[in-house]
């Protein structure tokens, strides 16, 4: 880092305070936004961190003038956030910005502010106040402490969004506020808190839901449908997620990626395999052997997917959902055999011994004793996705005439 | 909290006629003898309500410096035990150096300026003046007389003191006549008599009367011929004067101020004080509470005035009951003169007067003091005294009297401190040696038996018979109310105090007692109370030693108050039960329970040496305390003096003593005392409370104890409870039984009532050999963890428990105790202790699978699963459990329960019902036209193996049967087909099957608490 002159740095400094009260004064989000933004690692920023380090006496600074000292107690802390960012006390940085940020400053400046003009810098606020906290819980992870700053900011958040969800021109913004929360909860793993955020958007008659920013509705839609995937409510789950890759910008294949993950195991719950070459496309190769299993019937190579992958589904929560696609792979190998028997045997097709099944599993290196197969068998027929019935005595499942294999089309699998 | 609560309430009880009863006395504030009967009736409670209703009303409102007063007053109650400590560890000075610039910063002056009143006032001794004068009339009327007249005499003399004087004296005299004979016989008793002429406090007469006479003669060689400690105790008397003078400084801008911090605190004491004073002079205890009782007044003075008016009531009432002293201390300082009008006149001439019966105390004390420093204390004492001597005798011409008459020696001053102080010890010493006079005897106190002895006749006045019928009746009727002895040995003490007080203010034979309400049962409270307090010097002691001070805390109020409270009802209680126990042992006792009482009273007696050092050394060590007292007041003393010259002096010296304190030699010896009071200390408690508090009182001495340690190591300074020193409050369970029934704490753990780690172990062997049935294992299991926790022991011990707990809750199907097992072993896993964590981890996915369909739970603890587990058996057969039961795999399930390891079948027994019922209806719907329901009855586990007809042995016959009601009892469909065999209709089941509900069902929903069905199933 090239030396920095005392002089230097008091220029860069007063000239960052010169900016932040002409942005606040004048009104001008934008550029207020650019003033806050302690993890962009702009260049401006980054050498104004670079003078507070050289110039210790910043406050000193912002006390003399009145433009700065009516703001005081938020620049102060900003700018140590900044010096500490700069310098990698990230705990520091956070707790410094959650101060300038907090009631006693920021948020209740802008709670003061009639218009909305300053909710991209609050945007910037909640982005930033999630993103050091992140930070600053690896920090004490590696410390060995108890990481709890996201926790912090989660109900500083709901702070925010108190501040936001009310009636006027700053409810807008309370959907952005929301999806940080939505992912504070998730990373923290406390899902159950975001229902109260849920509620509070989705009863609101005042506000239309569509009239929020677009990116903020695909990112809720996003997380609501993972809170549908949860809880295996599938037709919720497709309808949000699809909603969120259909308004998803189409250049933010990240994006997809992510939404596509949780909404292809939906859709294969509900009966609707993908193309090959999406899986391809969003690199999500870990289904491919999913889909696979489920076009031939090959209960092992479900078994071995989900093996394989169990990290994975694990940590995205999409085993269970996935583990119960068995059935339908039960499905299409009974259908399979019927098939095949039609092509032998029409007049007999309908009649499916018990001994095939087992041998056909047999041959899938399933070691399937008959009473579990016929268990099976039970099941599918008592699940819908095989209509017929099974005769114990005679120990053969009797299809029924028309459509023994009904399609799910969209239908999840009775329960 | 809950404890504290506790404590508050049942002083609260109490508090509504004392309150009631302070009134009345301030009203009739002219009419002793009403005020005081109903003092008498009262007083036992009194202290505890005024203080918490000076806390109450105090505390909040001066919220930093109420606190520190009460911390001050407290200080003084402490000081019974801290300073004796302080003076044994030699940290006197250091301690109370602290404690008074601790003070100082926050209230400093106010704290002490209690003290320091004292000492001004008792340089102007000439308190005694008319009123005293009038009221040593009072006195030496009683002395001669019985006390019956002695009432009438205080009446009579209808001066403020006299009430204060008739009830100390009444307390002490109660037994009086006897009393008099003993204590009065040496002819120091006319000491007293030369008092009248003096302008002595009264309470000084009281206390020191009856010891004065004895001890002046006895110990007073005893003590010069000991050298050994002489130069300790000199240190002491040393660093306490410093102190004072510290305190006096602040004290006298204080009570220029009349700032009123204090009060709260100060009611107390000067209710204990009275308390003290009433039955304790015997008391070493006793004793104590007094001097430092006596320091608040003069805070309460000052309080008050800045204090509402409504508060002032009960504390009049206190200082009403105490003694004059306080309610002198309140007319001087703020000019109450409603109470004091009709008998303070001559007192109050002075607001500094008032401050004189305190001082004298203390100079009483301070006598005491000196005398007990044994050896070299006395040219301390001489010195320090000869400093005063000017001051002394221009105030006072008692001490000259005194001197005169004890034909001491020494300066008239000293003489006359040293025959108090004297006085003093053997006060203590008697009450504390009754019990353990060998070490006290041998130590300083040749005379000590003799003065028992005197004691033990001067009881007898307090006798039964000498009680008007009526009285007796009442008596009767109170112990009649008596549920156990403990509760009979608290009453006694109540009821010898009112009948103490009753004489002491003339009431006895005057009252009607056939009206007079009882006193509301002591529930223990008292014996909880002498038991904290007892623990609170114990325990404190070590704590006592750090002096760091902590930040306020959010916290701190509470406890503190808490504390105050306590510790003024403590005090107070305890030294009336001491006193009584000793009277008791003395020969008379109103009842059974003697054998109970002697050791209560013994144990109570030791206590407050212990508080600073080990039984064997209990004389030597209450005497120190005293002298540190004593030191103190002496201090004061000094201070008070006008002089600047002495004190100038008296700090020279002073500063000295305190150099002596620190020095490494007496640090050894600190800690080494503080041992062996760990080791003593600790048997002492036990004993204590087997004998008297059932353990009741324990949950009270730990609280107390704790909140002792958290609040008030240090005088006035406060710790946070999160500060607390857990580890120091640990328990160590004493209890060698194996068995032992759990019962769920609502207060601090009895160590005597724990059991050790190694007795646990066994206990735990017995539990699991044991034949009898899971109710009992589950009982003892529960005690065991409780003992475990406690102890705070964490280790493969605990992890065993708790696994065999968990096992045998499974086994019984007692799921919430399970749940509790699991949480706690979860913990004490991820702690790193070894046990079988692959086997409860298999349990815990099971619980998961079974008991909540909570998939992200699942998920959770699926993905949580280590590659080690997932190899384990156990733990693959839970996965297998979990995916038979997502997929709804019946008959996966039901082979999966014949295979499961260790006691997973015992959960996978609780999804039986639904796994079946949801098997049925699968049948039901996917099969036609029939199952067999021997096929059923395979596949659904309730035969081994599928039942054909021949060969089926006797088990599978039952499961077909069992099978057959089971399907009925679901409204299945049963039919036979041609071969007899029973068939399942499904066509006709499928519309026909319901869940039923459950026979076992109970109204609260939670079919584990049916006690009936829960009997039936484990034993």
């Amino acid at each position: 880092m090239a030396y920095l002159s005392m002089g230097e740095a008091h220029r860069r400094i007063t000239e960052y305070l010169n900016r932040f009260s002409d942005a606040v004064s004048f009104q001008d989000g934008p550029s207020l936004k650019h003033l806050l933004s302690v993890s962009s690692n702009s260049p401006n920023l980054l050498s104004l961190a670079d003078s507070l380090n050289v110039f210790q006496d910043a406050n000193r600074l912002i006390k003399q003038s009145d433009r700065y000292s009516q703001f005081g107690e938020m620049l102060a802390s900003l700018l140590r956030s900044f010096q500490n960012y700069r310098i990698g006390h990230l705990v520091d940085a956070y707790n410094a910005f959650e101060k300038s940020a907090n009631y006693s400053a920021f948020l209740q400046e802008f709670r003061n502010w009639e218009s909305a003009w300053a909710m991209e810098a609050m945007y910037v606020i909640a982005y930033e106040i999630r993103v050091l906290a992140e930070r600053a819980d690896r920090e004490l992870a590696s410390f060995g402490k108890t990481p709890e700053k996201l926790k912090g900011a989660g109900s500083f958040l709901m702070k925010v969004f108190g501040a936001l969800a009310g009636k006027g021109p700053k409810r807008v913004g309370a959907l952005y506020v929301t999806c940080q929360l939505f992912k504070v909860y998730f990373k923290l793993g406390t899902v159950h808190l975001c229902r109260s955020v849920i509620r509070s958007i989705e009863t609101a008659r005042i506000f239309d839901f569509e009239e929020f920013p677009v990116r903020d509705k695909v990112t809720y839609m996003y997380y609501t449908g993972r809170l549908e995937v949860f809880n295996e409510n599938f037709p919720a789950a497709d309808q949000k997620l699809t909603y969120a890759l259909m308004h998803c910008n189409h250049r933010s294949e990240a994006n997809i990626r992510m939404i596509l993950k949780y909404l292809i195991p939906v859709k294969l719950s509900i009966g609707v395999l993908p193309k090959s070459g999406l899986l391809e496309k969003y690199n999500l190769v870990e289904y491919n052997n999913v889909v696979q299993a489920l076009k031939s019937g090959d209960l092992r190579l479900l078994r071995h997917a989900l093996q394989v992958h169990e990290d994975r589904f694990l940590r995205s929560g999409v085993y269970l959902v996935l583990e119960k696609l068995e059935l339908q792979v039960y499905q299409r190998l009974v259908k399979k055999i019927y098939i095949i028997q039609k092509q032998r045997d029409p007049s007999k097709a309908h009649q499916v011994k018990l001994e095939v099944i087992v041998k056909a599993l047999k041959w899938l290196e399933m070691d399937m004793d008959v009473d579990e197969v016929e268990c099976i068998v039970a099941i599918l027929i008592y699940k819908n996705l095989v209509k017929g019935y099974f005769a114990h005595k005679s120990k053969v499942v009797v299809l029924s005439k028309q459509d023994p294999f009904p399609e799910l089309n969209g239908k999840p699998v009775d329960s | 909290m809950l404890m504290n609560q506790g404590g508050n309430s049942d002083t609260g009880a109490p508090r509504d006629p004392n309150s009631l009863e302070a009134c009345q006395v301030v009203d009739a504030s002219q009419g002793h003898t009403s005020a005081y009967a109903s003092l008498a009736l009262g007083h036992p409670p009194l202290p505890s309500t005024s203080w918490s209703e000076a806390l109450s009303g105090t505390m909040h409102r001066i919220a930093n410096r109420s606190i520190e007063t009460t911390n001050s007053s407290y200080h003084h109650d402490q000081y019974t035990e801290p300073p004796s400590r302080d003076a044994q560890d030699g940290l006197n000075a250091a301690s109370h150096a602290s404690t008074s610039s601790s003070l100082g910063s926050a209230s400093g002056p106010q704290e002490y300026a209690g003290y320091t009143s004292y000492p001004s006032s008792s340089d102007p001794y000439g308190y005694g003046n008319a009123g005293y004068q009038a009221y040593y009339n009072g006195y030496q009327q009683q002395t001669s007389h019985p006390n019956s007249q002695p009432v009438g005499a205080y009446q009579n003399s209808g001066a403020p003191y006299q009430p204060l004087t008739s009830f100390q004296n009444t307390g002490s005299y109660a037994g009086p006549t006897s009393y008099a004979s003993t204590y009065y016989n040496p002819g120091d008793y006319q000491t007293t008599g030369g008092y009248p002429s003096g302008s002595y406090s009264n309470q000084t007469n009281l206390w020191n009367e009856g010891n004065y006479v004895n001890y002046t003669p006895h110990q007073f060689p005893n003590y010069t011929s000991s050298d050994s400690n002489g130069a300790h105790s000199s240190n002491t008397v040393a660093a306490t004067p410093l102190h004072y003078d510290q305190h006096y400084k602040q004290w006298a801008d204080y009570y220029s101020q009349t700032e009123v911090s204090c009060a709260p605190g100060t009611e107390n004491m000067s209710v204990t004080s009275a308390s003290t004073s009433d039955c304790a002079t015997p008391v070493v205890s006793g004793g104590y509470p007094n001097s430092n009782s006596q320091p608040p007044p003069p805070g309460t003075t000052s309080w008050k005035p800045e204090s509402s008016s409504s508060e002032l009531p009960p504390l009049q009432a206190g200082a009403m009951v105490c003694d004059t002293q306080n309610g002198y201390w309140k007319h001087g300082a703020s000019g109450f003169q409603n109470h004091h009008v009709n008998q303070m006149p001559s007192y109050f001439q002075k607001p500094l007067d008032s401050n004189p019966p305190l001082y004298d105390s203390f100079q009483d004390q301070q006598k005491t003091a000196c005398p007990q420093g044994p050896n070299l204390q006395y040219p301390a004492t001489h010195h320090v005294s000869q400093n005063y001597q000017p001051p002394l005798q221009t105030v006072q011409s008692l001490d000259t009297r005194r001197v005169s008459k004890l034909q001491i020696p020494t300066n008239p001053r000293i003489a006359s401190n040293l025959a108090l102080g004297l006085s003093k010890t053997d006060k203590d010493s008697s009450t504390t040696d009754a019990a353990a006079k060998p070490s006290y005897i041998s130590i300083s106190m040749p005379k000590s038996n003799n003065k028992v002895s005197s004691l033990d006749d001067a009881d007898p006045t307090l006798k039964l018979g000498i009680l008007p019928t009526s009285l007796r009746a009442y008596v009767e009727r109170a112990f009649g109310r008596f549920k156990d002895d403990s509760q009979l040995a608290a009453c006694q003490n109540i009821m010898k105090e009112i009948i103490t007080k009753g004489s002491a203010d003339g009431t006895l034979f005057t009252r009607d007692w056939d009206t007079e309400p009882l006193f509301p049962l002591p529930n223990m409270d008292v014996v909880k109370k002498d038991s904290v307090h007892f623990s609170i010097t114990g325990s404190s002691l070590p704590k006592y030693k750090s002096p760091s001070r902590r930040a306020k805390s959010r916290w701190e109020p509470l406890p503190e108050e808490k504390l105050v409270d306590k510790l003024a009802s403590v005090n107070h209680v305890s030294v009336k039960n001491v006193s009584w126990d000793h009277l008791k042992e003395s020969g008379r006792v109103f009842s059974s329970g003697k054998t109970e009482n002697k050791e209560d009273s013994w144990n109570n007696a030791k206590f407050a040496p212990l508080q600073q050092q080990t039984p064997s050394k209990n004389i030597q060590r209450p005497v120190k305390k005293q002298r540190l007292i004593d030191g103190f007041n002496a201090a004061n003393i000094d201070d008070a003096s006008s002089d600047s010259d002495k004190e100038q002096g008296l700090t020279a010296y002073y500063s000295g003593a305190i150099a002596l304190a620190n020095t490494p030699e007496e640090r050894k010896r600190r800690e080494n005392r503080s041992k062996r009071f760990e080791r003593h200390g600790h048997r002492a408690e036990t004993k204590h409370f087997r004998s008297k508090a059932f353990g009741a009182g324990n949950l009270y001495t730990r609280m107390a104890s704790a909140l002792v340690l958290n609040k008030n190591c240090e005088d006035g300074a406060s710790r946070a409870v999160e500060d607390i020193d857990w580890d120091a409050l640990t328990v160590k369970g004493t209890c060698q039984e194996i068995e032992k029934r759990y019962l769920r704490l609502t207060s601090a753990p009895d160590p005597t009532t724990v059991r050790p780690a190694e007795v646990l172990e066994k206990a735990l062997l017995m539990v699991q050999s044991s034949q009898k049935n899971y109710l009992y294992k589950c009982d003892q299991l529960k005690s065991i963890r409780q003992d475990l926790t406690v102890q705070r022991i964490s280790n493969e011990l605990t992890v065993k428990v708790y696994e065999t707990h968990a096992r045998l809750a499974l086994e019984a199907g007692d799921l919430p105790e399970y749940n509790q097992c699991q949480s706690q072993l979860k913990s004490l896993y991820a702690d790193g202790i070894k046990g079988c964590h692959l086997e409860f981890s298999a349990y815990n996915l099971l619980c998961v699978i079974l008991h909540s369909s909570n998939n992200r739970d699942l998920v959770s603890s699926m993905s949580r699963l280590s590659d080690e587990a997932k190899k384990d058996d156990a733990v693959k057969h839970a996965l297998a459990v979990r995916a038979a039961v997502t997929s709804g795999n019946y008959v996966l399930f039901f082979r999966l329960y014949k295979t499961a390891p260790n006691l997973n079948t015992c959960l996978m027994d609780l999804y039986f019902e639904k796994m079946r019922y949801e098997a049925v209806k699968c049948m039901s719907r996917s099969y036609r036209p029939a199952v067999p329901v021997a096929f059923i009855a395979q596949v659904l586990g309730f035969t081994s193996v599928l039942a054909t007809t021949e060969g089926r042995d006797e088990k599978d016959t039952d499961g077909l049967v069992e099978c057959e009601e089971w399907l009925r009892a679901h409204g299945a469909c049963l039919c036979a087909d041609n071969n007899g065999e029973m068939q399942l209709d499904t066509k006709a089941s499928s519309s026909s099957l319901f869940m039923p509900e459950p026979e076992d069902a109970v109204a609260h929903g939670d079919t584990s608490l049916a006690v009936n069905d829960f009997l039936t199933r484990t034993s």
